[in-house]
């Protein structure tokens, strides 16, 4: 059970132990508070694997997955566009299978792993998704690509040759305003017909 | 044509790897040191006084940094107020009458703002809010536009309820031409109804935030704006500061469709707690208040009495319209479509009203879809009655000169409708007696056609070139998503006759970028694109008389271009729409089966990334056809319906196959022939559709969305 | 979001005690198993639990076993596990096929049981924060207002419609549940668990403070039993049903022998038709018989203002899905 104690900003710096880039860009990215007394806030170390890289971190029982993202990690990819369950923009794999990580708890990822849009590419080496996304112009504003490109990913690990139907089914909690639907399809079929 | 080298070759995005790795920075990942986090309280209430506003638990609260209301900050949102469809100036403000500040009072439609906390953390500032204390006194408020023009409605406006246009004139727009009289006495028959449109939320994927942060008496502004230079005026008119005091930042922005051009209350209230607290500050909107807090298409209400020979020909028209704008009149509330005909007796009359409803303002092609969804239902349902083929009836009546003895600069809107009838298969899909499929399973096709302004007008580029032979091409473009940085990049290395590897595009920021009209209007690519074909001309000139340059060395070549069209030419796109649809008549549920658009969009730039744009109008057509509906409950005078799930926004699993015909043109303006295609392929979608489900049901429906239980109500 | 703690229980009996220990401290708890609908509350403020008592991590809930012929399904078991689990599609399709409709990828990932059968009511006015019967109010918004997606029966005092898929499908099948509690575990029909507004105006099931819903039992499929969901949406995904249809029959030959109807989208707890069922027992199912069935299913439906065409619809969605299941054409 989380205890509160103040000034939990200070704890999670000293419990970031990561050893990759990413947990160092994290140090970094940890938002610095003003002089303020904070009400406690109940928190809780947890320990999860992101993009890879084994993590401690400090985090608010109230933070949900995107904010220890993008706010506590600096993983600005994965992005918000409803915090409601109603877009799909947050969706990152946990433990291989995309959810929705506006909707889970931080917490809730203790002892689990999690990737994200960072996580896709081998250094330069963009995964065939990605490559796939840019070639059939996917992305138009590209707000809701991280999270197609997540959906698209966790089928295609489960299921290398899907019908266009199984595709809008597994990205179908994905909306793109931009409404690029068709292009999207496309792009992670033909993915899926170099693998054939 | 294909002596170009790189206009009109799919090209992939400059930027489209930063958008697959997720290292394009948005608004919302910008993080400053020391930067505090805003919120804003909103009204509950469509209509209220504002007795008194207590904030003193929330600034007693640790991490609470400061609180705003319209008690201790009088800023004017400019842009906000009316601007009746034109573009804010310092003209427009010095006549204004009707102001909307960035906190009002009284409040005039549920979720106006009516105080912003900065706090230490977004937790913070969202407990703070709980805790600021307001009296209101709620006063009666009026929702629909029709309603809101009865002489007992409530009145938002000492003006009254009729918008003031920008000239504070209350009266409604229209135009008159003919006798409509006359001809409708000659007409062989005179049909008349009632049309009606709901309000649809732009609903771009990305929520509103802002950051703001004053260095001195500087203020860098990041914000997602498609016009960063319109934002930039905005912001130095609001805050009575120089311009050269503002700077707008805007490298990547999650889809606009209208409401991000000019600067938005969001930006004015982040840099006002800024201005403040002596920190940066980062406002975010969550989805709900991006819902109702930012604009949307305006609702309308459409009467038509058109009268026409025997043999189907339009003798004259007339139109008396109600377009609902909220308590402010952001945009003009036309509607388009009655200049679809070559008729010559013409009467409108379009009203824009003041409600307590969220307001409107500019959506892909504002006065478009909605206008055109009336006209063409109207004449869609005239022909019906004629028993004419639509298509036929379309040849027969639609523009072919823009009136006023004026020509275009070229014309394939015939071409566009014959080549999509033949295509789509038209005689086949099309039911001649509509509705007559047996059973519950009913299909039918409708069509819609456009002709939509595709202007010229002034920007600016600027473009370098240094020793090493990298040209550099700075433009005030941000790319909402339609790839106008990537447009300009191409036109850029066409003019200049080098490879796209040595062009390179500065955007997105006015501390290195010159003026650009900013991507609304479906105006970048010809405006802006214009603009750096004569930079590029201009340098190549330098280039030819002084030559490259050495060293660090290099040559600018700065063009402000303003072209005009001679007289007497008007410029337009045109296109023709086909669907085909299934309705489950004992379900409701309406099925696109078929989709094709051929557009004519002048010269297409970038074929990879024109498609899309059409695919993603037609989409969201679609979506405005079918679903989207802003629901107010009557009572309480709040929206019921704010966000993707309420609006039902389509999904992949929604969205049916678009197939898109391009006629090129090059009618010798615009660079390399380029007309507006960012708005087009959402202008005749929605007609398309409410007429192919008049010709699947035998039912005419009148009001949109169609949803499942109008549908049911005539059928079932 | 408002402040809270998160608790992981490690067991029912502690989960139980963690909710118990809460409210004496003078704290609000809150179940919650995939929070896909309940962190969405919290983000409204619709609710404001300071502690939330995690039931993922339970040991042995999220099982699906064989027992006593029948199948045994933890409650935190997701819903993408139950559509795709081979023995539920085989034998108990409607359960499948209603887990399948619920949402999306993303929230089926996460989304358990009995989430699903608990989750709070999606009228529009609780969700966007009415002072309704819902949100411990006395008025229902939706009966002088916008109320196209409310009850058509068993309305009244609150017209709100059971929003969970997979209930009428457990309804249907006739399952149990097991509740666990401060009193030790207890066990009811499904169909005993729904709690119609004039009952209890405030909550949508017979749950008390501290009890959870711990485990559904489905009992062995008689020979002959096929099901299925059938629901009807607003859009083709992502939204809960309008109406939907849950039904089980048990065939002869081509003899129903037995069947269960249960509507979905129509009434503030599953929508049980005995008087429809009743037709079809002991009958050669013709296309004849379905639209009797149909007919009877929509008796006593009293609609509201606007949502008279749900009547039709829902007479229609059983003619399909019985038509459907029989392999008949209309
Ligand atoms: C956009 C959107 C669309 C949705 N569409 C659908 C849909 O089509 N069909 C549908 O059925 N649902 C839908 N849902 C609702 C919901 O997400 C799913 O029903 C999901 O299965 C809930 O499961 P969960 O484990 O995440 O529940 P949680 O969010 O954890 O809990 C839901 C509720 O049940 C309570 N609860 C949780 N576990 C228990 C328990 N064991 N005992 C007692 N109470 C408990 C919680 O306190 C809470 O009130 C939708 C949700 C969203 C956000
Ligand atoms: S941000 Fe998570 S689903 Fe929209
Ligand atoms: S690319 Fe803009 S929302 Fe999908």
């Amino acid at each position: 059970m989380a205890d509160p104690v103040s000034s939990f900003d200070v704890s999670r710096r000293e419990f970031l132990e990561g050893t990759g880039a990413v947990a160092l860009a994290a140090v970094a990215a940890v938002p610095a508070l003003g002089a303020d007394e904070l009400p406690s806030v109940p928190h809780t170390a947890i320990q999860v694997t992101i993009n890879g890289v084994k993590q401690k971190i400090d985090v608010e029982d109230r933070w949900t997955m995107v904010e220890m993202l993008r706010d506590g990690l600096g993983l600005t990819g994965t992005k918000i566009g409803c915090d409601r369950g109603e877009c799909g923009a947050c969706t990152v794999l946990l433990d291989g299978k995309p959810v929705y990580s506006c909707s889970n708890l931080a917490v809730w990822a203790d002892g689990r792993s999690i990737q994200t849009v960072e996580g896709l590419a081998k250094g330069d080496k963009l995964d065939p998704l990605q490559q796939a996304f840019i070639d059939h112009d996917a992305p138009q504003c590209g707000f809701c690509t991280a999270g197609q490109l997540m959906s698209a990913k966790a089928l295609l690990n489960n299921n290398p040759h899907p019908t266009a139907d199984e595709v809008r089914a597994a990205m179908t909690g994905n909306i793109c305003r931009c409404s690029n639907y068709n292009r999207y399809v496309e792009a992670v079929m033909s993915v899926s017909g170099a693998r054939a | 044509m294909n002596t170009l080298k790189t206009v009109g070759i799919s090209t992939t995005r400059i930027d489209t790897l930063q958008r697959v790795t997720g290292k394009a920075q948005y608004t919302n990942d910008v993080k400053l040191p020391g930067m505090l986090y805003a919120k804003i309280l909103r009204s509950p209430h469509p209509h209220a006084r504002i007795r008194s506003i207590d904030t003193s638990k929330a600034l007693a609260m640790p991490g609470v940094k400061a609180v705003l209301t319209n008690e201790n900050c009088k800023v004017i949102w400019g842009a906000g107020s009316i601007a009746g469809g034109v573009q804010y100036s310092d003209e427009i403000k010095k006549i204004t009458k009707q102001h909307r500040y960035a906190f009002n009072n009284p409040v005039r439609f549920a979720g106006e703002p009516v105080a912003a906390v900065a706090a230490v953390n977004r937790h913070i500032a969202e407990e703070a809010l709980l805790k600021i204390h307001v009296e209101y006194e709620p006063l009666p408020f009026v929702l629909d536009q029709e309603d809101a023009m009865k002489p007992d409605a409530p009145q938002i406006w000492p003006e009254g309820n009729l918008a003031l246009s920008n000239r504070n004139e209350a009266v409604p727009m229209g135009q008159k031409r003919g006798n409509v009289q006359d001809a409708f006495a000659k007409s062989d028959q005179v049909f008349e109804d009632r049309f009606s449109t709901a309000f649809v939320h732009n609903a771009q994927m990305e929520p509103r935030s802002a950051v703001a942060h004053w260095e001195g008496d500087h203020l860098t502004l990041y914000t997602p704006t498609g016009g960063i230079a319109n934002c930039r005026t905005d912001m130095a008119r609001d805050l009575g500061i120089g311009q050269d005091k503002v700077r707008v930042i805007s490298q990547y922005m999650g889809g606009n469709f209208g409401n991000k051009n000019q600067n938005q209350d969001a930006d004015l209230i982040a840099a006002m707690l800024a201005k403040q607290t002596g920190a940066p500050v980062k406002l975010e909107l969550s989805r709900k208040e991006d819902y109702i807090g930012m604009h949307g298409r305006w609702p309308t209400t459409q009467y038509y009495k058109v009268g026409v020979s025997k043999d189907g020909a339009i003798q004259g028209i007339q139109l008396r319209g109600y377009s609902g704008m909220g308590p402010y009149r952001k945009n003009s509330g036309a509607m388009a479509g009655v200049e679809l005909y070559e008729v010559a007796n013409v009467e409108t009359s379009i009203h824009p009203v003041y409600t307590n409803k969220t307001v409107s303002g500019n959506f892909r092609g504002p006065e478009f879809p909605q206008g055109y969804f009336g006209m063409q239902s109207m004449t869609d349902e005239v022909c019906a009655n004629l028993k004419m083929d639509p298509v036929d009836f379309v040849l027969k009546n639609m523009t072919r000169k823009p009136g006023g003895g004026a020509k275009y600069t070229d014309y394939s809107l015939e071409e566009c409708v014959k080549r999509g009838a033949s295509e789509f298969e038209w005689a086949k899909r099309w039911k001649k007696v509509p509705g007559s499929d047996p059973g519950a399973i009913k299909r039918g096709a409708g069509m819609s056609f456009m002709a939509f302004r595709s202007g010229l007008g002034r920007s600016d580029a600027v473009i370098t070139v240094n020793a090493q032979g990298k040209y550099t091409v700075h433009v005030g473009v941000t790319d909402v998503g339609a790839g106008a940085k990537s447009t300009m990049w191409m036109i850029a290395a066409e003019e200049l006759g080098v490879p796209l590897s040595q062009v390179d595009v500065m955007w997105g920021d006015t501390d290195h970028c010159p003026y650009s009209v900013g991507e609304s209007g479906s105006r970048t690519t010809i405006m802006t694109g214009g603009a750096v074909v004569e930079a590029a001309r201009d340098l190549k000139k330098q280039i030819a008389a002084k030559g490259m340059p050495a060293g660090t060395a290099m040559l600018t070549a700065t063009v402000s271009a303003n072209p005009r069209l001679p007289e007497g030419l008007v410029r337009s796109a045109f296109a023709a729409h086909y669907v085909e649809v299934e309705v489950d008549a004992e379900l409701g549920r309406i099925k696109v089966l078929k989709y094709l658009a051929v557009h004519d969009c002048g010269r297409i730039i970038n074929p990879l990334t024109a498609h899309g744009q059409i695919h993603g109008g037609v989409l969201m057509g679609i979506g405005m056809a079918l679903h989207e509906d802003l629901i107010y409950d009557k009572r309480s005078g709040t929206a019921l319906t704010a966000g993707y799930y309420g609006a039902r926004v389509l999904t992949h699993r929604d969205a049916p196959k678009i197939d898109v015909i391009f006629i090129e043109n090059d009618d010798g303006y615009g660079p390399y022939g380029a007309k507006s295609i960012g708005e087009a392929g959402k202008v005749p979608a929605v007609a398309a559709v409410g007429n192919a489900v008049a010709n699947a049901i035998g039912h005419r429906m009148k009001d949109l969305p169609i949803t499942r239980d109008k549908v049911i109500a005539v059928m079932a | 979001m408002k402040t809270f703690s998160n608790v992981n229980a490690r067991d029912a009996k502690q989960a139980v005690a963690l909710s118990q220990q809460a409210r004496k401290d003078g704290k609000t708890p809150a179940f919650t198993g995939g929070g896909s609908d309940l962190l969405g509350m919290v983000k409204e403020r619709i609710i404001t639990p300071d502690v939330l008592v995690h039931l993922r991590g339970m040991k042995g809930f999220d099982q699906i076993e064989q027992r006593g012929g029948g199948l045994e399904i933890g409650g935190q078991v997701t819903l993408d596990t139950i559509s795709h689990h081979p023995l539920i599609r085989s034998r108990y399709a409607v359960l499948a096929e209603a887990a399948e409709t619920v949402a999306t990828p993303q929230i089926r990932n996460v989304g358990t049981l009995a989430g699903n059968v608990s989750q709070r009511p999606w009228c529009w006015y609780y969700r966007n924060g009415f002072p309704c019967f819902k949100a411990g109010g006395n008025t229902c918004f939706s009966i002088a207002g916008e109320n196209q997606f409310h009850a058509i029966f068993g309305g009244g005092p609150s017209f709100i419609v059971h929003p969970s898929d997979t209930a009428p499908a457990l309804v249907a099948l006739n399952a149990t549940f097991k509740i666990a509690g401060p009193g030790g575990d207890r066990t009811v029909a499904a169909s005993d668990f729904f709690v119609l507004p004039k009952q209890n105006a405030a909550h949508e099931n017979i749950l008390k403070d501290d009890e959870f819903l711990a485990s559904v039992h489905l009992p062995a499929p008689r020979p002959g039993t096929r099901s299925t969901y059938h629901k009807i949406m607003d859009r083709e995904a992502w939204t809960h049903a309008v109406v939907s249809a849950a039904i089980v029959l048990e065939m002869d030959h081509d003899i129903c022998r037995s069947a269960r109807i249960v509507l979905g989208g129509v009434a503030p707890v599953p929508w049980h038709v005995p008087g429809a069922e009743k037709l079809l027992v002991g009958q050669k199912i013709t296309p004849e018989l379905i639209a009797k069935v149909a007919e009877v299913s929509i008796a006593g439906a009293n609609p509201l203002a606007k949502n008279a065409y749900k009547v039709p619809l829902t007479r229609n969605t059983v003619k399909r899905t019985l038509t459907e299941l029989t392999g008949l054409t209309g």
